[in-house]
């Protein structure tokens, strides 16, 4: 058995090769081609077809990014709102998560239905009646009315996800410290917390994208421009480049990808790992 | 022990913030919504009750009966597509692959880490006719199928389906890269020993990795309908939901009818029907669950 | 001195004609908000000088600082407070334009209106005096003392388009829509001269394309299908008349009339032949003006603000290569060759609960300056008294002057008698007009079932 056909091991290598290389093409292709293409001149894109290569390197694009298209302001409130909710997120589902799973009081499974609900309640149904709020209490165009909102939109899944995980563990190891003279809430930083590093990594990778991309809230709830995240700011792009402008446009897009895509080459092993052995087993 | 967890003072703590926060933020606002879909108007402009006739309307309006189907299709084929070919992706990884893994499966998930706006700016690039090719159609006409060469995002036909290619797009790393951590949790002996019986490789997936991937699949297809159902951004920054409201979802139409149209009330009915239809297909969903169960 | 008297000549034609054209105000529904000032009027004299008054305003507008009319307004507040009254501050928000109605109608709700914010006149303009929500600004210019730095003709064209006999807005241009062509393609196809019937237009769309021309083009995107609904205007408003639009707004006529349909089935037909080129649903209003001046396309509906871009250096066409006519007539009885597309762009209103006597003094030095201001930096009319003279006036900025004075009587846009519904739904469904997936019939119907849908 350990010599295999000859054939086969190269039949199975090439359609292999194959598969890489359709894989290759379909998802890395299109952000290959959106990079380069922000370095083209506006010419470039008369003369030549839209897959040729750039015939130089045209920063200027970039530079026209950042300055007239405000890159540099959407990144600041996109970083902003997105960061702030996160530790709100990850400290509320972790702390609502621990005493429903697995402290003692008379509600606790009720109220860990409750919190369920919100997974099914989808952003839109609330939009009407959050904006009102948000318009009598003067919370409009604030960064508070977004992070509020994230962050309670983000407390249903993350709860979910970190009761799923806790319900995994072993009740000794919280009897053991406590008997060790542990109080609540250094169990809770202690002990809890390092143990559930996993489920807290899945919850924030998962967050961290749901609320990076949003757009529902941020174009409802802000229209001052000082204000707006990079998916509004993006939104509205061709308006302030018009649309003959490809290369600022390219190069607007390309600065809102990268940071993203070097976050993730940095990351990328433990989000992966938090995908796949996390909690997302719920 | 039980004093320590039955700590009243911290479970008020702990519980507390986050509860009247995500009551307010999240559950008020659906017993608002109702309360505001027996008026008319604007809140402060025109506000008046006119009883049931917002809910009588949706019934005679064809805007919202296309938003619907569209909105439906849109589930559909997307949730097929990214839980389908996530899937495929993951058996390749598990079953196929032997080298370059970890890189393939890297790259794989590039496109989820995208800013849906940003993806979306992108292949309105790449679908674009005028004023020059975008990168889908220079690639046609230059290959000798100009006759395939399309206003892919302008037409009726195509730009739901092109709207849907995007979202599977962005989407499949995600679900392949969770499937795949299930894969890997089967262990190996169950997978050998169905191998040494002869089992095919759709035997083996049809008797032994389906059910026991039943659970991720599950899952997998409540992240795919919660992102579906709610149908905007990708929508808004590809299309707008045109060429006419051929790829205008539920959640654009309540936003039109709410903050254009100025008709709160009614607005807030499409709100309400949208939480239904949210409910109903997790409750399906659900169902697949336990009927296996059994 | 010539051009003044162009202005001074253009107003009084102009208020003459253009109320005869569009017919006086109607509906009557602006009267309930007539009586605006009283309340804020104590009586101060606004003859003398600026008393400095501390005031702060919140300025919303469409325009980004660093573009437009948002250089404009920010230039003239802040000579206000270097020259006049250093105890005035303001603050500039800029609202993209496609948010823009639904942004000031929830805070007209919320009654949390900025002190001075752009709007769009026409239908939207007039909810708003409906509800009470804004200034009387024809009223207040009297109180001031400043009614007389507001041309006639954009006071005349403001109280049209709002249908009351005081203005409750304030211009920002004077503007006329058209043809815009491309002079070397026209030769290219052997066409000599711009038509004038529509006959005319249509065989010159033949010819284009015989040529290998692509003869038309138009804002088709999602978004900006204005462009669109301009040209179904265009060929309404010249077989039924100027008023055809309010006619069917008022329910004298039915938006599923024949003529309606048959106008919205002419440009379907022009689609369906080609003229439009390959996929204009996804062409933008600058991409469209953008393939005017590169000379993808041969004709273009655009307004005369469109002269900015032509203006501009990367206009491949070059300072005279592109024309300008006005719509074809079809039935000069019904709009004649001097009736031309007119509106005062997007326009300037104050919200009624803020508004006191230091914006009033704001008001009174915004007014009389801007007329200028406009014209030294930019070279446009606003619609307001100019003394001084642009340094150099540009062959496409005289061009559109010169087409202004010749004005006899005016039509408005297509949505500008539409509510929000209605308006959208029209620039919605052109998309599906111009690919061929709804006739003229049908896309009028869908209008009008939005326009029954309405309230």
């Amino acid at each position: 058995m350990k010599t295999r056909p000859h054939k086969k091991i190269k039949f199975h290598d090439i359609l292999t090769k194959v598969i890489i290389a359709l894989i290759l093409i379909v998802d890395v292709y299109p952000i290959f081609w959106l990079l380069t293409a922000s370095i083209k001149k506006n010419s470039e894109w008369v003369e030549y077809p839209a897959y040729a290569l750039p015939r130089g390197f045209y920063w200027q694009n970039y530079v026209e990014a950042w300055t007239r298209g405000h890159m540099a302001t959407f990144f600041k409130n996109s970083l902003i709102d997105t960061l702030v909710s996160l530790v709100f997120i990850v400290i509320f589902s972790t702390t609502v998560g621990f005493a429903v799973v697995k402290m003692d009081w008379k509600w606790k499974s009720a109220v860990a239905k409750y919190f369920q609900i919100g997974i099914m309640v989808p952003v839109a149904t609330a939009l009407i009646p959050l904006y009102q709020m948000f318009l009598k209490t003067h919370l409009t165009n604030t960064y508070t009315s977004l992070i509020i909102s994230y962050v309670a939109f983000g407390l249903s899944l993350s709860i979910f996800l970190i009761t799923g995980y806790l319900r995994t563990m072993p009740n000794d190891i919280f009897e053991a410290a406590v008997i060790d003279g542990c109080g609540i809430y250094s169990l809770m930083w202690h002990i809890v917390v390092p143990m559930m590093k996993n489920a807290i990594v899945t919850v924030l990778v998962l967050q961290f994208f749901f609320k990076w991309n949003d757009l529902l809230f941020s174009m409802t709830f802000i229209s001052n421009s000082e204000l707006k995240t990079v998916q509004t700011g993006l939104l509205y792009f061709s308006d302030e480049f018009g649309s003959k402008n490809w290369g600022a446009i390219f190069a607007s897009v390309s600065m809102s990808i990268l940071p993203m895509l070097f976050l993730y080459i940095f990351l990328n092993k433990a989000i992966i790992e938090g995908m796949t052995s996390g909690a997302v087993k719920g | 022990m039980r004093k320590v967890l039955g700590n009243k003072q911290a479970i008020a703590l702990f519980v507390l913030p986050a509860f009247i926060l995500y009551t307010i933020v999240v559950i008020a606002p659906i017993v608002i919504s109702f309360y505001y879909s027996f008026f008319s108007g604007t809140p402060g402009l025109k506000w008046e009750f006119v009883g049931m006739k917002n809910f009588l309307r949706l019934f005679g309006d064809s805007r919202f009966l296309d938003a619907l189907i569209v909105n439906l299709r849109y589930i559909g084929f997307v949730m097929i597509g990214q839980v389908g070919l996530g899937l495929c992706m993951a058996l390749l990884f598990r079953f196929w692959l032997k080298r370059f893994k970890n890189l393939i499966r890297t790259l794989m998930f590039f496109p989820v880490v995208l800013p849906t706006v940003a993806v979306g700016q992108l292949f309105a690039k790449i679908y674009e006719i005028q004023p020059n090719y975008g990168l889908l159609n220079s690639l046609l006409a230059n290959i000798g199928l100009r006759h395939l060469v399309h206003a892919w995002i302008g037409e009726v036909d195509t730009a739901l389906g092109s709207l849907i290619v995007m979202d599977i797009w962005a989407a499949i790393g995600f679900h392949a890269v969770i499937l795949y951590g299930a894969i890997l949790d089967i262990s190996d002996d169950v997978i050998e020993a169905a191998a040494i019986d002869g089992a095919g490789s759709f035997q083996l997936f049809r008797h032994i990795l389906a059910p026991l991937l039943r659970p991720m699949i599950i899952t997998c297809l409540i992240f795919s309908f919660s992102g579906t159902v709610k149908m905007f951004e990708s929508a808004k920054a590809l299309t707008g939901g045109g060429p006419g409201n051929a790829t205008k979802s539920l959640s654009m139409y309540m936003y039109d009818v709410a903050f254009n149209y100025n008709k709160v009330g009614y607005g807030s009915v499409i709100a309400l029907f949208i939480f239904l239809m949210c409910i109903a297909g997790s409750t399906v969903i659900g169902l697949f669950d336990r009927k296996e169960d059994l | 001195m010539k051009k003044r008297a162009l202005a001074t000549l253009m107003s009084t034609v102009m208020v003459v004609s253009l109320i005869a054209g569009c017919g006086d105000s109607t509906s009557g529904s602006a009267s309930s908000a007539t009586s605006t000032s009283s309340q804020t009027s104590s009586g101060s004299d606004f003859s003398g000088e600026d008393p400095k008054l501390t005031k702060h305003m919140k300025i919303s507008t469409i325009w980004a600082e660093d573009n437009d009319n948002g250089v404009l307004i920010n230039k003239i507040a802040q000579d206000y407070k270097d020259n006049v009254n250093p105890n005035f501050t303001w603050e500039y928000e800029y609202i993209p334009s496609a948010d823009l109605t639904t942004k000031i109608t929830t805070l007209a709700g919320a009654d949390d209106l900025p002190d001075m914010f752009a709007y769009e006149s026409g239908k939207p303009i007039v909810e708003l005096i409906n509800a009470g929500k804004i200034v009387d600004i024809g009223a207040e210019l009297k109180r001031i003392g400043s009614s007389d730095y507001v041309t006639p003709s954009a006071t005349s064209l403001l109280q049209t388009l709002s249908g009351t006999n005081t203005i409750y807005d304030l211009p920002l241009g004077l503007n006329i829509e058209g043809f815009w062509y491309n002079k070397a393609l026209f030769q290219q196809a052997g066409i000599s001269a711009p038509p004038a019937t529509m006959d005319e237009f249509e065989e010159d769309l033949k010819k284009l394309q015989d040529a290998g021309i692509q003869p038309l083009v138009a804002g088709g995107a999602s978004g900006e299908t204005w462009g669109s609904t301009r040209v179904v205007n265009a060929v309404t408003v010249r077989t039924l008349g100027n008023d055809a639009m309010k006619k069917a707004a008022e329910g004298q006529a039915k938006y599923t009339d024949q003529g309606y349909v048959d106008a919205a089935q002419k440009v379907a037909d022009w689609a369906a032949a080609g003229y439009f080129g390959e996929g204009i649903n996804t062409v933008t209003m600058n991409a469209a003006g953008q393939m005017l001046m590169n000379g993808q396309a041969a004709i273009f509906y655009n307004g005369s603000w469109f002269a900015g871009n032509l203006n501009s250096e990367d206009n491949a066409a070059g300072p005279d290569g592109i024309g300008y006519f006005n719509v074809p007539v079809v039935d000069a009885s019904k709009s004649g060759a001097t009736d031309y597309s007119m509106n005062c762009g997007n326009i300037l209103c104050l919200d009624k609960t803020k508004y006191d006597d230091g914006t009033a003094w704001f008001l009174k030095y915004f007014v009389e300056h801007i007329g200028d201001v406009a014209m030294e930096t930019e070279g446009t009319v606003k619609g307001y008294t100019y003394k001084t003279q642009a340094s150099e006036m540009s062959g496409y900025t005289k061009l559109v002057l010169d087409e202004i004075g010749k004005a006899t009587g005016a039509f408005t846009w297509y949505e500008a008698t539409m509510g929000a519904e209605v308006s959208k739904t029209a620039q919605e469904n052109v998309q599906l007009l111009l690919t061929g997936d709804m006739n003229g019939q049908q896309y009028m119907e869908s209008i009008q079932e939005a326009f029954d849908m309405a309230d």
